[in-house]
Order: C-alpha cells, then structure tokens, then sequence
C-alpha cells in the first residue's frame, strides 16, 4: 500500500502545481487591471504604478511567476491586492467557515441521500419511489444560487424565519451564553447548508438507490433471504453495507461539488468562506487571493479522492491498494 | 390588531426571545441617551483605514468617524470660499494675506491613544498627502499649496502658489489629519499594506474597535470627543455582497440604515417594511452615454460617425430621456442639462436646459450628413457603411443594461443600429481607457465641487476623458471657472462650459439619481450630506424610550 500512497501523493503535487501554474497564467491573462478605482472615480496612475511596484506586478510575468513559486516553497501566499493583508491569515480566517458550512451540508447531503436511496429501493416502482425519484432528480438538477435565492427570499425575506446572510448576529453573538452562541449560528446556517445539502442529496439518493437494487439482486442477498431472515435485517444488514462501499467513493467526488457550489452559495448568503473570497477576489482581480484559494481547493479536491480511495480499500476487502 | 407582518415576525420574536432570554436579561443592558447601536449595511468591504492611501467609497464612510478634518463642509456649505465650512479640528482660522491661511487647532483635540494632536501633525500630514512614495489620489488636489507649518503646537499655517475661490476647500477637504507619533517611523512606501491601515488610531467621534474579514466592522463612540459626545454608542458596518442584498438586510431588520435605494422596487421595498424612515437627498452621481471621437481601437483616427457633431446632436434629439427616465426610475431622478450630480444644485439654473426630443429633427440632421437608409434593412447606411455602434455597458449595473435597451429602441427608430456590449466591470474599464469602444455608459461619483471631476471627463487630456473630447473653447471657460475671484464669476464661468458641452454633445447626459437612504424609525436627527452620507453621524441618536434589545446589549 505505501508505494502506492507515494505514487498517488507526487500525483496530487503535481495536479497542484499545474493547477497553480494555469490559474497563475489565466489570471494574468485576463482582461482588467488590479488596484483600480472604484466605479465612478478618477483612475490615479502615480498610484497604480506605485501599488505594482509594492506588489511586484512592474516585473515581466517570468519573473513574478519565479518568485511566487519560490515565496510558495517557503510558505508565503503574499499579500491581497485589495485588503491589504497576508493571504495565509485571510484563507485562515475563511476556512473554518467554509469547512463549517460544506461539512454540514455533506452531513445532510449524505444523511438525507442515503436515507432516501434505501427507502426508495425497499419500494422499487411503488408510487413513493417514482415520485422520490422525481424529487430527488428536481433537486439534484437545481442550480445552487437559485435554490439559495428562493430560499432565501421565502424564508428570510418573507417569513424571516432566518436571518439573510452572515455568519452571526453582529450584535447581539458577542453578548449571548455559549447555548444562545450555538443557536445564533445555526440559525445563519440554517439555509446556505441547506442549499447546498439537498441538492447533493438529489444525487447521493440517486446512486444509493442504485447501488442498493444491484446488491438486493445478489447471490448472498438471496441466501439470507432464503435462510428465513427477516427483510428489514437483509437490507440493512447484508445488502446496505455492500451498497454503501459506492457511496463512500461519492465523498471524493462530494468534495469539489461542495467547494464550487460554496462559492455561490457563500456569495447569496454573505457567507464569509472560502468561496466567497474567491469570487471578490476575481473580481477585484486579486491575484495572490485568486492563486491561494484556487490552490488550497485543488489541494481539498486531491486530498478527498485519495481519503475516500482509502476508506472504501479499507470498508472493501477485495480492493487491494497496489495498482 | 395582529397584522400579516406581526405574524410574519413570530418566528424572529421566538428566536430573539430565546436567545435574549439566554444572556441579554441576565445582562441589565445599557438605558439612556447614548445606548444606540447603528448597524449600516454596506456594499462590499473595507480595503483599509489609512486615508492617503484610499479612495473606496466604504474607506471614506468609515474615515469620517475616525479621523478629522481642520475643518468640514457644513451639511449645505459651498465649496467657494471658506463661508461654508465648519470648524472640527481648527477652532478657527484666518487670512494673514491673499495667500496665507492660518489655522488655530482646538487645545482640546486628542489622539484616542492620548496625545493631543497638534499642528506637527498638520504638517506631518500634507507632507503624507503629498508625498510620490504614498500617491495619493488627493496630491493634485493639494498643489497649489507650497507649504504648510507650525509655529507652534496649535497653530498651522497654509501657504499657497496662486490664489482660487477653493483655497480653502483645497486646505481642509482633502486631508484627514493623521496621528505624526504613530506614523512617522513608519517607511512611506509600506503605507499600502502597513498594520495602522487595519487597527487604526485616529481624533474622531469614533474610535476602532474591530474589523471581522468579510463580516463585519466595529467602532464604538469616544465618550470624550472634544466636540460632543456621539449619541450612537456603537456603529457597525455589516458587509453585503451587492446593494439588493444590503438593501434585504435593512428591510429584514438586521442592519439599520442603507445609504442609498435607486430603483422604485426597491423604494418600495423599504416602504413596505413598515420600519423604516426614507431620507431624500441629493445625489453625488450622473449617468451618461459617452460618445469615442476616436476609431475604436486606433487612437490615431477619428470615429467614422462619432467625429462628426452633427451625428452626435442627431442622437443626442433621438433620445427620449424623460420617457426613459419615467420607466426606470419612475420619477426618483432627474435629466441633468450638463455633467452634474444633483448635489451641485447651485449649477441647476434656468440657462442649462436639456435639449428636446425630436426625431425628425434628428433624422433631418443624418440625412443631411448623407446617413439614408438606401437598401431599406431599417439601418441608415452611407457609402456601403452602416449607420451602428457598440455600446459598452458595465453587466454590474442592472439600470444601465435598461437603459442600454432603452437607447437601442429609441435609436433605433430614426435608423440607427446600437449593439450592447456586456462587460465585466474590470475588463470593461481596460477596454474603455484604451479606447477600445464606440460609446460607453458611465456614471460617475462626483467630489462636492465640479473643480476636478469635470476637466478630467470632459477637458482636453482630462485623466478620464476616455473619448476623447478635445475643446479649446471648453477648457478656456472651465480654466475660467477654475480661477474666479467670486461665487457669481465662477457659476457663470461653468455655465458657460456646460452651454458649450451641449453644443458639442461629446456625450447624452441621462440622468442624476435622487438618493434615497432608509434609516430605521426609531433614529432621530438624521442628517445626511450628499457628499458624505455618514458624516453626521455622530450627532444622530435613539431616544432613550425606543432603544431596543440590541441598543442596551453589552452596556
């Protein structure tokens, strides 16, 4: 197995590294100028010119590509063109949120898909399972911002059942115990996490109805039956733990899906993550925020295939990590 | 009577309820005259707090309560002469001669570190404000004065080049004083990015208290301002990521105050929230189509339509503004006769008159330049070359993609072709300032004065003169303007300018929005200044008996 970790380790740096590289030379290649004034006022070159030197950007692309590979290898992400703070403390600050919001959606994600997928196959073609998968397809098939913003506009805007958008109460959270704490953020939770979960879950409960109805029809599956066991404990115990070992390999996949929906969704509901960093950040065309975010993220996405490829080795032992 | 919006509102009661229950009750809470806590909803985020080194919108709402000026534009003071302004920083001044200005600070001004700012600090700061390693966008602005010094530590004095009606306006508008003890060590060229810019000390109403990245930022009122203690024991600006959903969060309850509303849907919006008080003020912005009188692309040739003036009268009669201005903003703005915010009302005469809408006119001026429709696709056309342009229109702006639409049918009715460019903000002011356009719609955020923002649209050479309008005439009467001994000269020198732009019609002015802010009722004395929305703040206040939960928390 460790040869094998090894060779798939290099493989992610090196998906990483070209990842930087081509978001390092798109960004450039974009049209618009960092430090540009905002909308309505006078450009100032002195200025412009001087931030570039500040920044670097006066030196031909080479240069600066050089330089930020050598700053990476030491750790240094730069400074944000636009807040004008370390790169490193501003992914810092962001990254709990992201990783608060995308980990609670992949726990309704998966909790609502998987319970979905198996009621649904314990009443194939029954009406329920035609209109679940009805459902589930609506949802899977939704764009994220939209279902945010109708959610959003539903429930806070008209209901106010929730707030509409942060991540605390901005006066009152300092001030609250830690239970009236908790219930602050779940509350500005609440609907971003939901955004992203149940459109996850339309998919999640597609593939494990799917997978569970291909395990139903197995030889051992049969075997039980014909042992007399009762239905509940061959699905869930001798079917569902076989129909599962697919699903596992989806949190790989999860991983990207959450990230790129949590830059819209962060986005609509002012969620101040990882996401919604990026997208300031391309559009003030703040490069080091660009290149920092886009880099972390491959980084997640490399990580996450290769924990789920462990996990379902280890669930699964017919897989053998050798090839 | 239980209404909808009270049933509506149960939810958010029961969770208020809860979660005040849980800790605000047990906490007493502040009562009293300067218990509020304004929240603003802001659009984007702060960049940073060190004035030189910003001109962001949010930077300067924020500047205003943390720093001080020598003095400030009382809320309809003109920027002529020193008349007026008010006293902040400066009790009083004086002119010692024709170009010598004399400051005398208030002995009761101080550093919210404790230091008592003095004049070295007014010297510390113009050298800042001037200095090539910071560029400042303000250095212009600030070069008619040679020198500025300190006799001593309450007394400043401003010596000028020339002499100028906006001497003064010049003195005090540009620069915040900054603390010389907490800056002066540091390197000029780390400015952009120094730690002072995030956690700053400054002699305002407010002082910092924190700024959470992409949430939040927090000041809470200097009980001890020499000028009067704030009312408004804590502002906080929340960040949104777009006005519609700061503009959300006000209607939801969550932030106090917006500063601005624009459209009628959303004017309504804030109407229908039952909680909030709409303040009219006059706006610091315009909106017009920009005509390239160069080639698209190629500086070095002239527009194959836009060079000849009589195209650009012809398109400036085809249009319709006051049906365009009717259907968008539904009467909340304002045809503007010359390049002006509604905030220079003092520019807003009878002798400035928007010309008429009159397409046959209009057509009779393009047949005229040989623009006929010979093969009859509807499109005038001469010498084989349709009569159609791209116009560049910013996708952030959802007013003016309506417009853009507006102008394509209305031109499009006396034969003209217009095809709409959609462009991101970024790539779209690339494109513009290398003159890779026809026409552009731009708006543009004024100063209080016409002073810089017009001769840099409009005149020769101008910094944002991206189409390239070039009048000899023009120039000579904003350098008039400019220059003036008196208010009166000056109105007329700048009437006589804007006479001549709409005779040239280097552009189509469309229209200067009527600002809307909406504040939370339970605010009184709001006072707002069209060229600084927050800059009253400071004297607002909640009375004691509508103070709600989340004016006492934490008092």
């Amino acid at each position: 197995m460790l040869p094998w970790l090894l060779r798939r380790v290099a493989a992610g740096i090196a998906i990483v590294f070209a990842v930087v590289t081509l978001t390092f030379a798109a960004v450039h290649l974009a049209p618009g100028e960092p430090f540009l004034p905002p909308e309505g006022r006078p450009v100032n070159p002195a200025a412009i010119e001087r931030l570039k030197n500040t920044f670097g950007l006066d030196q031909p692309l080479p240069v600066q590509y050089v330089r930020y590979l050598a700053a990476l290898a030491h750790g240094e992400l730069g400074e944000s063109f636009s807040r004008r703070r370390p790169v490193a403390e501003m992914i810092g600050n962001a990254l709990p949120n992201t990783v608060l919001l995308a980990g609670t959606a992949l726990l309704l994600d998966f909790a609502l898909g998987i319970t979905i997928g198996v009621f649904q196959a314990a009443r194939v073609r029954r009406r329920s399972d035609v209109a679940l998968t009805n459902l589930t397809l609506f949802f899977y098939s939704l764009p994220t911002f939209w279902l945010g913003l109708v959610l959003l506009l539903v429930f806070a805007q008209w209901l106010h059942w929730f707030p509409v958008g942060g991540i605390t109460d901005p006066v009152l959270h300092d001030a609250l115990p830690l239970g009236g704490r908790l219930l602050d953020r779940l509350r500005h939770l609440a609907l971003p996490a939901l955004t992203l979960g149940i459109v996850g879950a339309g998919g999640t409960a597609r593939f494990q109805r799917a997978a569970l109805l291909e395990a139903l029809g197995q030889d051992y599956v049969r075997t039980a039956r014909a042992k007399g066991l009762p239905e509940r404990a061959v699905l869930v115990r001798h079917a569902l733990r076989d129909a599962l070992l697919p699903v596992i390999s989806l949190l790989g996949l999860a991983l990207p899906f959450l990230l790129t929906g949590a830059v819209l969704v962060e986005t609509v509901f002012s969620w101040p993550g990882l996401g919604k960093l990026a997208a300031d950040a391309i559009s003030a065309r703040d490069y080091p925020v660009v290149l920092g975010t886009t880099m972390l993220v491959s980084a997640a996405v490399v990580v996450g295939s290769l924990v789920a490829d462990v996990i379902t080795a280890a669930a699964d032992p017919r897989i053998r990590l050798s090839a | 009577m239980i209404t909808s919006s009270w049933f509506r509102r149960v939810p958010v009661v029961v969770a208020l309820g809860i979660l005040t229950a849980a800790g605000c009750s047990r906490r007493g809470g502040c009562s009293g005259e300067y218990c509020g806590t304004f929240v603003i909803a802001g659009t984007g985020e702060v960049t940073t707090l060190l004035p030189p080194v910003s001109d962001a919108s949010l930077d300067r709402d924020v500047f205003d309560q943390i720093f001080l000026r020598l003095a400030d534009l009382a809320p309809d003071g003109g920027t002529i002469g020193d008349a007026g302004f008010v006293p902040q920083l400066a009790r009083s001044w004086e002119w010692t001669d024709p170009l010598t200005l004399v400051f005398h600070l208030d002995p009761r001004a101080r550093w919210q570190d404790g230091p008592a700012v003095t004049a070295a600090d007014v010297v510390f700061t113009f050298d800042a404000y001037t200095d090539t390693a910071i560029a400042s966008g303000d250095r212009t602005a600030l070069s008619h004065i040679a020198s500025v010094t300190a006799p001593d530590s309450l007394t400043a004095v401003f010596r000028f080049r020339d002499r100028y009606p906006e001497m003064f306006f010049d003195a005090v508008f540009h620069m915040r004083i900054l603390p010389a003890h907490l800056l002066a060590n540091v390197p000029r060229g780390t400015w952009q990015t120094v730690e002072f810019g995030r956690a700053p000390v400054g002699d305002g109403p407010y002082r910092f208290v924190r700024w959470t990245q992409g949430q939040t930022l927090e000041l809470a009122a200097d009980s001890t301002f020499f000028l009067g203690r704030p009312h408004l024991r804590r502002v906080i600006w929340r960040f949104a990521s777009d006005l519609n959903t700061a503009i959300t969060q006000v209607v939801a309850g969550e932030a106090d105050a917006v500063e601005v509303l624009i459209t009628p849907p959303n004017i309504k919006r804030a109407q229908d929230a039952g909680h909030l008080t709409l303040y009219p003020y006059d706006g610091s912005t315009y909106t017009f189509l920009q005509f390239n009188f160069r080639a698209n692309g190629d500086v070095s040739r002239p527009h194959p339509i836009f060079a000849d003036p009589d195209v650009r009268r012809a398109l400036v009669l085809a249009t319709d503004r006051p049906s365009m201005l009717q259907s968008v903003f539904a009467g909340h703005a304002k045809i503007p006769p010359g390049p002006m915010p509604q905030q220079w009302k003092w520019l807003w005469v009878p002798e400035l008159t928007v010309p008429p809408y009159d397409t046959a006119q209009a057509a009779q001026l393009l047949a005229g330049r040989g623009w006929r429709d010979t093969n009859g696709d509807g499109v005038r056309d001469r010498a084989g070359k349709k009569l159609s342009f791209h116009l560049v229109v910013p996708s952030s702006s959802a007013v003016r993609q309506q417009y853009a639409l507006l102008l394509q049918e209305q031109l499009k009715a006396v034969g003209v072709e217009v095809l709409i460019d959609q462009m991101e903000r970024a790539a779209m002011d690339e494109r513009v300032q290398g003159g890779g356009f026809d026409a552009v719609l731009e708006s543009w955020n004024t100063d209080p004065t016409p002073t810089a923002s017009v001769p840099g649209i409009w005149g020769t050479g101008g910094g944002s003169n991206y189409g390239r309008y070039a009048s000899a005439t023009f120039d000579r009467q904003v350098a008039a303007a400019t220059s003036a001994a008196t208010p009166e000269a000056a109105k007329a020198a700048w009437i006589a300018a804007f006479g001549t732009l709409a005779h040239d019609a280097p552009g189509i002015m469309l229209f200067s929005v009527d600002n809307i802010a909406a504040v939370d009722s339970r605010v009184a004395d709001v006072r707002i200044r069209p060229d600084s929305w927050w800059a009253l703040l400071w004297t607002w206040r909640i009375p004691p008996g509508k103070l709600n939960e989340r004016d006492r928390v934490g008092g």
